[in-house]
C-alpha cells in the first residue's frame, strides 16, 4: 500500500473535512510529505499542530482494515474510480471556510464513483411541501429513465423524494453525507441507506464514525456539486443550505438549476431569488434537465405549444379574406373584397385557396365559414 | 256503548307528535266520521280497517255511528300507520275490548283487508316520541319490533295481525297468523357494490399525502371538502375512503341515523342500530327531493340527512342543478335542512361531511401547469364551468385539495402506506379532545362552532391570529373564510396533540389554543396551497 494513500486517510482522519488549510496543502505538497512535514517540524501554527498531535494517534492501516471490514473503502486521486470532476474544486475557492478537493473519499456500495460524471445533483429543503417532493420526485424518475444517475443528500423532504423517484426508475442514485458512511442521519433513514449502501452507493469525505456536525453538511455541499454536472434546487428557504450547493455548482461552471413554486410559500423565495440573479435556469421538470446537462443535441425538449389550428400557417393576406367573412351567414365575394379591403381579384382567389385548406365554403350566392370555425379564433 | 282512546304517533320530520285516536261509537245515522286533519293515505284507512275488524272475527259497529277524532286536531297528520290504533279504539270503543287495556300503549300499524299487519316507515322515531311521554308498552308490525326495541325501557310487542294484537289485549292465547312481508323499501336484490366500499382502505392509495392528512382533517372536525383535479386522478376512491377512517357513531349519533333511516324506510329491518357512519354518493341528475328531502304525503329525508353522521359525496359538482346546489347552504352553516312544503315545514338533522368533487373543466382533461394538456375545451367554456364551481357553496367549504394524478415515482418503497385503522385512531382521539371541550355546548365538533363563540370562548393564540389578521385586510381571505380557517386550525390542533400523547388524552389539557404552525397548516388548506408534511416516518404513531 502506498505511502500517499495511507497519508491521506490519516489526514482524512485527523483533519476536518473540507478545511481549506489542509486541502490547499495536500495539493501543493502532496499528502505524504505533508503529514512529514506537520510531525516533523515542531513550528507550525495553532491549527496546525493540533491536526499534527491527532495525527500521532491515527494508525491508518488499522483505520483501513477496520472499513473493509464493514465493506467501506477509500479513494483517492489516482485511483481508477477516482471522480475526475472533482478536481474542479481546486479552482473553485472556498465558500464559509471550507473548500478544496477532498483528500479522499470513503465510499460504501457496488457503484463505481467515476460512473458519475454526468449525473444531476436533486438538493431542496428538508421541511419540504408536498408540492416540491412531487416535483423532485418525477424529476428524479425522469432524469433517471434516460440512465442519468442521481445525487443528494440524505436528509427528509428533497433529498428523500429525489432518491425515491430515482429508484422508482430503477436508476442508481447516490447519496453523499455529511458523516461517516457507516452512520445513519437522520435515523428514520435507515430503510434508505442500507438499500443505497447494498446496491448503489453512499459516499462521504468524513471518515467512519464521523458525526453530522453542522459544518461538515457546508463540506459535504461542495462534494454534491462537485460530483454531477449540474445541480437542481426544488425548494429552498432564503437561507437554505441547498442553495450553498448551488453556488458550489455556479463556482464550478457547472449547470445550475431552480424549480420555481409559489410565490405566495417562504420555500420558494431562495429559488426564485437565484433564478431573478439569472444564477440559475429555470426547470419544470425531468425533461429540461435532461436537455441542460446533456451534450449539445441530446435530450432536447420541444417549446410548449398550444393546439395546432387551422389558421396557423394562413399568411397575414389570407387571414385578412378569411377576418372578412362573416360569422353567422353567407357573404358575396363583392362584399368580403370591400370588408377587406382588398381587390376583388385578389380575394376571390385568396377564398379558393381558403377553401382548400377546408376554411371556407362556397355555397350558391357567395362564401360562408366552413363548419366548427365560427366560434372565432 | 262509549268512548275509548288509543295512542298513535304522527311524525313531522324526525319529530314525532304523540296522537290520541279518540273513538266515539253511538246512536245515530249509520257510518263513519273520520276528523283531525288526515291525509288521503290516512282517511283510506277507514276503509281497510273496516274490512281487517270484519275479516278478524271481529264486529264492526256497522248500525251505528262511529266518530274518530285524531287529536290534538289542528296536527296535519299523514301516513298509514294509524290502522292499528284507530281499529283497536273502535273495538273498544263498541265494548268488544276493555278500554283500560289501551292505556299507556302505542299502537303503529298498517292493517291489510285480512287483518293482518304491515310495517310503516319511521317506527324508531315514534317509539322515541312516546317514551318521552311516558308510554312504555308499543305494538309494532313483527318486522320492525327489533327497530322499536331500540329504544331502552319499552316492552314492544311484535304482532302479525289484530287477532294477535286483541288477544293480547285480552289476556287470551295468541293465535297463529301469516307472517308479514317486510317493508315495502327493503332491498330486493343484493349486489356487491357494498361490500366493495368495505373492503375498500386508505393504505390502497400510495403516495396523496397531503390529500390523505386533508382527508384525516376533514374527518377529525367534520369539515366540508372540496377535492378538484383532473378526471382518474383519483377524487373518488379518496372520497370513498373517508369513512373508513371515521370512528363507529356515538350514541346519540347512532340513534338519530337510525331514526331517519328508519322514516326514510331504507332501515335493514333486524340490523338494530346503525353503528358506522354512513356513506351517499347521489349521481347529479338527482332531484332536489331526493337530495335535500321531501316528497309527497310524508317528508322523506334526503340523501343529505341519510348521510347524517357520515359523508356526503357530490362527484361532478359543477354538473348538479343550481337549486340543487344552493340548497346545501343551510346545511353548509347550521347542520339542519328545512324541507318547506305547503304549510308544514320539516326539520332534519343534516350533519354530512360533504365531499365536494370537480374537474378542472368539463372535458375532464385540463392539467394546470402542464404545456401539453389534453384539454379540448375553449376558454370560455372553461371559465364559465369554474364560475359554477366556485358559487357560493364553494366559499363555504372548508378545505380545498388540488389532486394530481398518481406517478410512479409515488410509492415510498421504505414505508408502507398508513392504513384505514392507524388514521382512524387518530381521528377518534381528536374526537375525544372536542367532545371534552364542548361538553355541555349545542354543538358536537369544530367545523359546527359558530362564529361568535369561535371568537370569544375559543380564541388561537395572538401571533396566530394576528396572521389572520392581516390575510383579511389584504383581501386575501374573507370573514368568512377567516372563520373556516380558525376552525380548521382547532382540527389540526386536535390531531396533533392526539397523536403526540402517547396514551388518549394523557395530560393534554382540551382546551389549549392551537399554535402559530397549526393556524399555518389551516390556511394552506383553505387556500388550496400544499402542505409541509411531516418527514418520513417521523409522524408519531404512523405504521412503520
Amino acid at each position: 500500500m502506498s505511502a500517499e494513500r495511507l497519508a491521506r486517510v490519516a489526514l482524512s482522519v485527523a483533519a476536518e473535512p473540507g478545511d481549506p488549510t489542509f486541502t490547499g496543502l495536500v495539493r501543493e505538497l502532496g499528502a505524504a510529505e505533508l503529514v512529514r512535514a506537520l510531525t516533523e517540524n515542531p513550528d507550525h501554527s495553532d491549527l496546525l499542530s493540533r491536526v499534527a498531535g491527532r495525527l500521532a494517534g491515527v494508525d491508518p492501516r488499522a483505520v483501513l482494515d477496520r472499513a473493509a471490514r464493514s465493506g467501506i473503502r477509500f479513494v483517492v486521486p489516482g485511483d481508477d474510480e477516482w471522480p475526475t470532476g472533482l478536481e474542479d474544486l481546486a479552482g473553485a475557492g472556498a465558500v464559509n471556510e471550507r473548500g478544496g478537493v477532498p483528500v479522499g473519499l470513503w465510499v460504501r456500495g457496488p457503484g463505481r464513483l467515476a460512473d458519475l460524471a454526468g449525473a444531476v445533483a436533486v438538493v431542496g429543503s428538508r421541511s419540504a411541501t408536498s408540492y416540491g417532493t412531487r416535483v423532485a420526485a418525477d424529476l428524479a424518475a425522469v432524469v433517471g429513465h434516460a440512465g442519468v444517475p442521481v445525487v443528494s443528500g440524505a436528509a427528509f423532504g428533497i433529498d428523500y423524494a429525489a432518491h425515491r423517484g430515482a429508484l422508482s426508475a430503477d436508476a442508481p442514485t447516490v447519496a453523499v453525507l455529511a458523516c461517516g458512511v457507516d452512520r445513519v442521519y437522520p435515523t428514520a433513514h435507515r430503510p434508505l441507506l442500507d438499500h443505497l449502501a447494498e446496491r448503489h452507493l453512499v459516499v462521504s469525505e468524513a471518515p467512519p464514525g464521523a458525526a453530522p456536525h453542522r459544518i461538515r453538511f457546508l463540506a459535504r455541499n461542495r462534494l454534491i456539486a462537485a460530483l454531477s454536472r449540474g445541480t437542481v434546487v426544488v425548494e429552498a428557504a432564503a437561507r437554505s443550505g441547498s442553495l450553498n450547493t448551488l453556488h458550489w455548482a455556479q463556482r464550478m461552471h457547472r449547470v445550475a438549476m431552480g424549480v420555481p413554486g409559489p410565490v405566495t410559500q417562504a420555500t420558494s423565495e431562495g429559488v426564485h431569488h437565484q433564478l431573478r440573479l439569472g444564477g440559475a435556469a429555470l426547470v419544470t421538470g425531468g425533461r429540461d434537465v435532461l436537455e441542460l446537462v446533456g451534450a449539445a443535441g441530446e435530450h432536447l425538449t420541444d417549446a410548449p405549444r398550444g393546439r395546432a389550428t387551422a389558421r396557423d400557417g394562413l399568411r397575414v393576406r389570407e387571414q385578412q379574406v378569411l377576418d372578412a367573412v362573416p360569422v353567422a351567414r353567407q357573404a358575396s365575394t363583392a362584399s368580403i373584397a370591400v370588408v377587406a379591403g382588398l381587390a376583388e381579384a385578389e380575394v376571390d382567389r385568396t377564398l379558393r385557396l381558403l377553401a382548400g385548406h377546408g376554411l371556407v365554403a362556397e355555397v350558391a350566392g357567395g362564401w360562408r365559414l366552413a363548419a366548427g370555425l365560427e366560434c372565432g379564433p | 256503548m262509549g268512548v275509548a282512546t288509543a295512542r298513535c304517533v304522527a311524525l313531522r320530520g324526525a319529530v314525532g307528535h304523540l296522537i290520541d285516536v279518540e273513538v266515539d261509537v253511538s246512536a245515530g245515522q249509520a257510518g263513519v266520521a273520520l276528523v283531525g286533519r288526515a291525509d288521503v293515505a290516512l282517511r283510506e284507512g277507514q276503509e281497510r280497517v273496516r274490512m281487517a275488524v270484519a275479516n278478524s272475527a271481529l264486529e264492526w259497529p256497522s248500525s251505528r255511528r262511529a266518530t274518530i277524532l285524531l287529536a290534538p286536531a289542528d296536527l296535519p297528520k299523514a301516513g298509514t300507520h294509524f290502522d292499528l290504533a284507530i281499529a283497536v279504539a273502535v273495538l273498544a270503543a263498541s265494548e268488544q275490548l276493555d278500554p283500560r287495556a289501551l292505556a299507556a300503549t302505542l299502537f303503529v300499524g298498517e292493517l291489510t283487508l285480512a287483518g293482518g299487519l304491515r310495517p310503516a316507515p319511521g317506527v324508531l322515531p315514534m317509539v322515541l316520541a312516546a317514551a318521552e311521554h311516558g308510554i312504555d308498552r308499543v305494538f309494532v308490525p313483527e318486522p320492525q319490533a327489533a327497530e322499536a326495541a331500540l329504544v331502552p325501557g319499552t316492552s314492544v310487542f311484535g304482532v302479525r295481525s289484530l287477532g294477535q294484537v286483541v288477544a293480547q289485549l285480552r289476556g287470551e292465547p295468541v293465535p297463529e297468523a301469516p307472517p308479514v312481508a317486510a317493508a315495502s323499501g327493503a332491498a330486493l336484490l343484493t349486489w356487491r357494490g357494498q361490500q366493495r366500499l368495505e373492503e375498500a382502505d386508505l393504505a390502497d392509495l400510495t403516495g396523496m399525502e397531503d390529500e390523505k392528512f386533508a382527508l384525516e382533517v376533514a374527518a377529525a372536525g367534520g369539515h366540508p371538502l372540496l377535492l378538484s383535479g383532473a378526471k382518474g386522478a383519483g377524487k373518488t376512491s379518496l372520497a370513498e375512503r373517508i369513512p373508513t377512517i371515521l370512528p363507529d357513531l356515538t350514541a346519540e349519533e347512532s340513534l338519530e341515523l337510525t331514526a331517519i333511516h328508519s322514516l326514510a324506510g331504507v332501515l335493514d329491518p333486524g340490523q338494530g342500530l346503525l353503528v358506522r357512519p354512513p356513506f351517499a354518493a347521489p349521481h347529479h341528475d338527482a332531484s332536489k327531493a331526493s337530495l335535500i328531502g321531501g316528497g309527497t304525503g310524508m317528508v322523506r329525508p334526503g340523501a343529505i340527512s341519510q348521510a347524517h353522521a357520515g359523508v356526503l359525496f357530490l362527484d361532478e359538482f359543477a354538473l348538479f342543478r343550481a337549486d340543487v346546489i344552493d340548497a346545501l347552504r343551510q346545511p353548509l352553516e347550521c347542520g339542519d335542512i328545512t324541507v318547506a312544503r305547503q304549510e308544514e315545514s320539516v326539520t332534519l338533522p343534516a350533519r354530512a361531511i360533504l365531499v365536494l368533487a370537480a374537474n378542472p373543466c368539463p372535458c375532464g382533461d385540463y392539467v394546470p401547469g402542464r404545456g401539453r394538456d389534453g384539454c379540448s375545451c375553449p376558454e370560455r367554456v372553461r371559465r364559465d364551468y369554474r364560475r359554477k364551481v366556485a358559487g357560493p357553496v364553494a366559499d363555504r367549504i372548508d378545505i380545498t385539495r388540488h389532486v394530481l394524478a398518481p406517478t410512479p415515482a409515488d410509492p415510498d418503497p421504505f414505508r408502507a402506506p398508513e392504513t384505514s385503522a392507524v388514521v382512524r385512531a387518530r381521528v377518534a382521539a381528536a374526537r375525544d379532545r372536542q367532545r371534552a371541550r364542548f361538553a355541555g355546548r349545542a354543538w358536537r365538533l369544530n367545523s359546527q362552532i359558530p362564529g361568535p363563540r369561535l371568537r370569544d370562548d375559543f380564541p388561537v393564540v395572538a401571533a396566530a391570529r394576528r396572521r389572520v389578521d392581516r390575510l383579511l385586510y389584504d383581501g386575501r381571505l374573507t370573514a368568512r373564510g377567516a372563520v373556516r380557517v380558525l376552525r380548521l386550525a382547532w382540527t389540526v390542533a386536535d390531531l396533533r396533540t392526539a397523536a403526540q400523547a402517547s396514551a388518549p388524552g394523557a395530560g393534554e389539557d382540551p382546551t389549549a389554543p392551537p399554535r402559530e404552525d397549526d393556524v399555518e397548516v389551516a390556511l394552506r388548506l383553505r387556500c388550496g396551497d400544499p402542505l409541509t408534511l411531516p418527514p418520513a416516518g417521523h409522524r408519531p404513531g404512523a405504521a412503520r
